[in-house]
């Protein structure tokens, strides 16, 4: 048996099928085997009427157990639902963890959370797999080796004692901490030290905006952005639905304005300048492609256009240098902003302090401070401080640090680059890691005290000044581990648990700030927060500066983006699912595709199409990456971005971390499987070492990288063309030929008509081939997807995988078009006009099973495994498919699913995940979306139960329920008040491929985007058929 | 004549093997019908005797059959609330208090030994005291209804409707050790689902569906 090597030299077509199982030496062709005919037929009638047989003895032998003594509450099999708090980024979205028997299994969005408001992403979605993980710490290490507790704080209470008497530093590194809790017993703990230091290490931080505002307003604070306020959005970079500072609650907020109606047709206006293709790129009225170094001049420009509307021009020039393209482009956004004064807001996520203090004084000149920015009720999400982190790597390597702790970052992974901290940290006396898996920090320290997973502690949360959030234990720690908090609390001298602590904390500091509505007695108070999961006290009120106008400076192009040459300038991102190393360890985030790339599994260079073809590389080529002496070079597959700026290279980070090996297996193992990380390696590469300190903060661009191709090709596994039907317009049927999937209209024409951008009707009234015996009398389950909303975002592409017990596949199995997915987003690039990204929308529709009427599915199965119900669902039945496929080939939304395997369901700690609810598929069986039929079920019944009818909005889908921006819709189309209903009544309802007449449940909301009603030029030419996608094709041949 | 003898005992023979053929044919079933299936429990717990003789709702051991699909078996301090005070036979008891009056001394607690095994399992002693080291156990039940894994039966939906716990577990208040009482196969539940459609329960109009998904998904 021949293995594949991973990376294939040179361009070799890849084999399939037979010739493939030749090839891999397996059972040859022409080598006729002994066993003739005859003999087959004689072993295969003996062992099938064996096997027959041996069916039919009795089932083994299950015990049910029993508590012994059954907690208050707790009723076996029963859904119960807990408020907390997400711990997945510092946003702190609210948390309902649905638990079963016990067991947490399901994350959603905790309904009317002032911040999340019922959303919940990707990440947060995806805790439940990263609890059951059988690679987690299950006690503390000393060098190492395992040890325990008492033994640990012996010898760390000891070393603490001689740094204290030797009068040397003490420096804990944590990202954000949003909790007050953790953030008092760590000040207590530090307190004794003569030099303790608490240092806010975010591998992907917004220090430079903190640092501005000390600049500008005195006070190093993040302002709470109000994005539902915002009329004009104007964002330089900041990928604010997808990965920046609060991600649900911006997309909860900024989805809010995007829902313009017959009545009002109004929407909120949005521009995106930026270097990379973001998932906020992708979903602006109008995106412009810069290269990196011209940010901070047109930042500065646009500044200078406002400050003369507003009368008070700036007493000098404050872009130097900067790319006069985009000068009516700038007028115009200077105009629409000063318009909107007070309403509008301009964000940036760059990490150049003179950049952000220049975006500071256009909100101030835009009068956005106290309207769409509060910074007198400021955000805690994002608290990294670089200059502190330039520091400690400073100390360290001048042999400076006596103890060094370390939570919840990986030190030798998320903070490398031209030094290499491995030997200086060698050096430090005391190496304390908290880390919940043996990190690269954590296998050089000297202890590793690991922290519970959120799931299993106790923790608080202020993630806005005046919002208080509680996270509560849902399951008993499955390991020997520790809080950090109890950690700390032990080393201090004062142990505690942290349910204490805790409690301790909100009756002496929250309880007296509780808003005037709450119970006066605390009691009452704490059980009512632990109910809603959260508790609206009085903001402190932050002391801010009037706004000093003398720390604004021109801007110039960055001398150090400046491009010089053939180099690329590198802009290092964090992709929508993983936004730091601490989820390198989560396979439903590595497979879930990648918003805007639809890459899973591993990191990958973008380029840009011109770029690509300059370098003469293609998707998966490997290039190597070198940036400079002193840089280990980086080799990574080439990914070619639309719309990204020529001259850019985009690389993701919280990739190449260590332990990530354990993916090489995941998924089928068979002859060819071609492992999900190859030997030796880890899951991508790690390009944090490309993150430079400049000018006090760390910076995520970098000039003068230069790309060299290499004779590898590591094909990507990407889901993008997956299943694309391509049918030529001359055998479409009449009047289908431009029916576009996703369609689209401008806010000016849907002004005008609300009906406009529809495509015109040829098939209504047709003649049904089947009579109309689909009677639906009871309840008729429907959904409707407003993809003016969508942001792409994918939270309900784990939502989905996390409810229905979707397996992981593995890079493999991804690559040869198996992925198990339900729920897919399509992504839609649509071209017009000519010129370079600023003339390209992007549409992202999602799509899952249709639950067609007239479904095509069902009429080609041969066992009746796929049926209707006669509440309009399609149904699966997994116990009588044989698997023919028959329904997947004939299905025009290529929504199925089949189960080429027996996925390996024998790590038993990781089962734990399963939804008890969902059938588990074997080998050989179709799947796909089921819409939540399991919660259909229950729903019923529990309305049954209380002898009422159900609700609406009482039955919510898992993709529906955690939806941040609430553009799906779920309910009973029979019931007249259902919001389903009204949604269906939307003028800019249309359904998918309405041309095949197969009458689907699911329709969407067309898209609307606030620019010039210009879309006569959209460019429909099918010879750009690389850039249009016909995902599940205009129609089956 | 021997050739009569021969053909005697053949014909004899196969009758007797048909005979047992036919027999065996009565106990033959479908693969994975597991009807008649009454394993040996690790406690000899009696319904006759709790749901028949006492009269003990059903659904006050089994009371998540009201809110969950599952039915559940009662957690062991449910027992302990009768057995707290009842800890063996009342004969035995009885026995005991009158051997005690003849001798005239107290009559000493009797335990019987099956409830000897729950008290274990709680980690208990004669007095009901915590027995130092051990921790309570769950009772390892031998579970008799079990469907397949790709089957949700829903107890709460059933109980809803007020299908009474015998329509498929049949007379239990007459078993002395449970046992299956139906096929549970779904050629069984579906004609109950469309009886009930059609003729309503306890009077009542209900719509019992049948299709796929209610109980496969």
């Amino acid at each position: 048996m021949t293995q594949f090597p991973d990376n294939i030299q040179s361009n070799e077509p890849e084999f399939h099928g037979q010739e493939a199982v030749a090839k891999a030496g397996f059972g040859s062709m022409d080598d006729p085997a002994e066993v003739n005919r005859r003999r087959f037929l004689e072993a295969a009638g003996f062992s099938l009427s064996v096997a027959a047989m041996g069916g039919c003895g009795r089932a083994p032998v299950e015990t049910a157990l029993p508590f012994p003594s059954q907690p208050v509450g707790a009723i076996p099999g029963r859904l119960q639902n807990y408020a907390s708090t997400c711990a997945g980024c510092p946003s702190g979205c609210g948390l309902l963890v649905g638990t079963r028997d016990g067991r947490p299994l399901k994350m959603e969005g905790l309904p009317k959370h002032p911040l999340s408001d019922g959303g919940l992403c990707a990440v947060g979605q995806a805790q439940p797999i990263s609890l059951y993980d059988s690679k987690r710490l299950t006690g503390p290490l000393l060098t190492g080796k395992p040890s325990d507790w008492a033994t640990i704080d012996q010898e760390i209470l000891q070393a603490l004692g001689q740094i204290k008497a030797q009068k040397k530093s003490v420096r804990l590194v944590t990202p954000t901490i949003t909790s007050p809790t953790l953030q008092t017993s760590i000040d207590k703990f530090l307190a004794p030290f003569e030099d303790a230091k608490h240092i806010v290490f975010d591998a992907v931080s917004s220090s430079a905006i903190l640092d501005a505002h000390q600049q500008t307003h005195s006070a190093r604070l993040l302002p709470h952005y109000r994005l539902d306020r915002a009329d004009v959005l104007v964002s330089f970079g900041a990928d604010f639905l997808g990965t920046w500072i609060s991600p649900v609650e911006f997309t909860a907020a900024w989805a809010k304005r995007r829902a313009p109606s017959e009545d009002s047709p109004v929407m909120s206006y949005h521009v995106q300048i930026e270097s990379r293709m973001s998932l906020t790129g992708t979903n602006a009225d109008r995106r412009v492609a810069i290269h990196p170094r011209d940010q901070g001049p047109l930042v500065g420009r646009l500044a200078e256009k406002v400050a003369v509307l507003a009368g008070k021009p700036h007493w000098e020039k404050l872009a130097i240098g900067a790319d006069d393209s985009h000068e009516k482009v700038l007028d115009e956004l200077a105009k629409r902003l000063w318009d909107a004064r007070g309403k509008c807001l301009v964000v940036s996520d760059s990490q150049d302090i003179g950049t952000q203090r220049v975006v500071n004084y256009l909100n101030h000149l835009l009068g956005n401070y106290g309207t769409t920015l509060d910074l007198e009720n400021p955000s805690y999400q994002r608290q990294g401080n670089d200059s502190d982190v330039e520091k400690l790597v400073e100390e360290l390597v001048a042999n400076q640090v006596g103890a060094l702790l370390v939570a919840d970052v990986d030190l030798l992974h998320d903070l490398t680059g031209s030094f290499s901290l491995a030997e200086a940290i060698g050096r430090v006396p005391l190496t304390v890691s908290f880390a919940p898996r043996e990190d690269e920090f954590a296998a050089a320290a000297k202890f590793v005290c690991p922290d519970h997973h959120a799931l299993e502690s106790w923790a608080d949360a202020m993630p806005t000044s005046g919002l208080m959030s509680l996270a509560q234990p849902t399951l008993r720690p499955l390991g020997k581990t520790r809080a950090l908090l109890e950690s700390l609390a032990a080393w201090s001298g004062q142990p505690t648990t942290a349910y204490d602590a805790l409690r301790a904390y909100w009756e002496a500091e929250i309880f007296p700030a509780r808003s005037a509505d709450a119970p006066g007695d605390f009691l009452a108070f704490w059980e009512r927060t632990l109910l809603n999961g959260f508790a609206e006290i009085k903001p402190d009120q932050s002391t801010v500066g009037k706004f000093v106008a003398d720390s604004i400076k021109p801007l110039d192009q960055q001398k150090v983006l400046q491009k010089e040459s053939d180099a690329f300038s590198l802009v290092l991102y964090s992709k929508v699912g993983m936004p730091d190393s601490r989820h390198a360890h989560n396979p439903w985030l590595h497979e879930l595709p990648d918003p805007v790339t639809k890459v899973t599994w591993g990191n990958y260079a973008c380029l840009s199409p011109g770029d690509a073809e300059k370098l003469g590389v293609k998707n998966g080529d490997v290039i190597k990456v070198s940036a400079g002496e002193g840089r280990v070079p980086l080799e990574l597959p080439t990914l070619v971005q639309m719309g990204q700026h020529d001259g850019v290279l985009a690389i993701a980070l919280a990739y190449g971390c260590k332990g990530t090996d354990r993916f090489a297996k995941v998924g089928p193992q068979w002859f060819e499987a071609r492992p999900t990380v190859p030997t030796g390696e880890r899951l991508g590469k790690n390009a944090a070492s490309l993150v430079e300190f400049r000018d006090g903060s760390r910076q995520t661009s970098l000039a003068d990288v230069t790309l060299t191709k290499t004779k590898s090709h590591r094909e990507l596994a990407i889901t993008q063309k997956y299943h694309s039907l391509n049918v030529p317009a001359e055998v479409a049927p009449h009047g289908a030929e431009h029916r576009e999937i996703v369609e689209r209209t401008t806010l000016p024409a849907f002004a005008k008509d609300a009906h406009s951008g529809a495509a015109e009707h040829h098939f209504e009234g047709e003649k049904q081939l089947w009579p109309e015996d689909h009677e639906k009398t009871g309840h008729a389950w429907g959904m409707v997807i407003d993809l003016n909303k969508c942001t792409g975002c994918s939270a309900c592409v784990v939502a989905c995988q996390s409810e229905n017990n979707v397996p992981v596949v593995g890079y493999d199995e991804v690559r040869r078009q198996r992925e198990m997915h339900w729920m897919r987003i399509d992504r839609y690039y649509t071209s017009y006009g000519t010129g370079e990204g600023e003339e390209m929308d992007i549409d992202h529709q999602p799509m899952m099973c249709q639950h067609c009427d007239n479904a095509p599915c069902e009429t080609v199965c041969p066992v009746l495994a796929t049926v209707h119900s006669d509440e309009g669902l399609n149904e699966q039945v997994y116990n009588r498919c044989v698997g023919t496929r028959y329904c997947a080939n004939n299905c025009p939304y290529k929504v199925r699913r089949f189960n080429w395997f027996k996925y390996p369901h024998d790590d038993t700690l990781q089962n734990l995940v399963l939804n008890p609810e969902v059938t588990v598929r074997s080998r050989g069986v179709m799947e796909k979306c089921s819409m939540c039929v399991q919660r259909i079920e229950a729903g019923k019944v529990e309305a049954r139960s209380h002898g009422s009818p159900v609700a609406d909005g009482a039955i919510q889908t898992a993709c529906q329920q955690s939806c941040p921006a609430e553009a799906i819709v779920f309910g009973d189309m029979n019931d007249p008040k259902s919001q389903v209903r009204a949604s269906l009544e939307n003028p800019r309802g249309y359904r998918v491929l309405e041309e095949l007449n197969v009458r689907p449940a699911v329709s969407y909301l067309r898209v609307v985007k606030n620019t010039e009603e210009n879309t006569d030029e959209m460019n429909t030419d099918e010879n750009k058929s690389d850039m249009k996608k016909h995902n599940g094709g205009s129609h089956h041949g | 004549m021997q050739q009569r003898v021969i053909t005697i005992a053949l014909v004899t023979g196969l009758c007797f093997s048909l005979a047992l053929f036919v027999s065996a044919m009565g106990k033959w079933r479908m693969p994975d019908n597991q009807q008649g299936y009454s394993p040996k429990q690790p406690i000899a717990y009696s319904h006759r005797l709790h749901a028949g003789d006492l009269g003990i709702d059903c659904k006050f051991c089994h009371s998540a059959s009201e809110s969950s699909r599952h039915a559940g078996i009662p957690s062991s301090d449910v027992c302990m609330k009768c057995h707290r005070y009842v800890t063996a036979p009342l004969d035995v008891t009885r026995q005991e208090m009158d051997l005690a009056d003849k001798e005239k001394r107290k009559p000493v607690a009797v335990i019987s030994a099956e409830l000897k095994k729950l008290y274990d399992a709680l980690a208990l002693d004669e007095k009901f005291q915590p027995v130092e080291g051990a921790l309570p156990e769950s009772i390892p039940w031998v579970r008799v209804h079990n469907l397949p894994d790709f089957v949700m039966f829903n107890h709460q939906a059933h109980v809803a409707v007020g299908v009474t716990c015998q329509t498929c577990h049949g007379p239990v208040e007459s078993m002395e050790r449970m046992e299956q009482h139906a096929t549970l196969s779904m050629g069984w539940c579906v004609n109950c689902h469309r009886d009930a459609t059609r003729e309503g329960i306890n009077g009542k109009e209900v719509h019992a569906s049948t299709n796929c998904t209610v109980c496969h998904h």
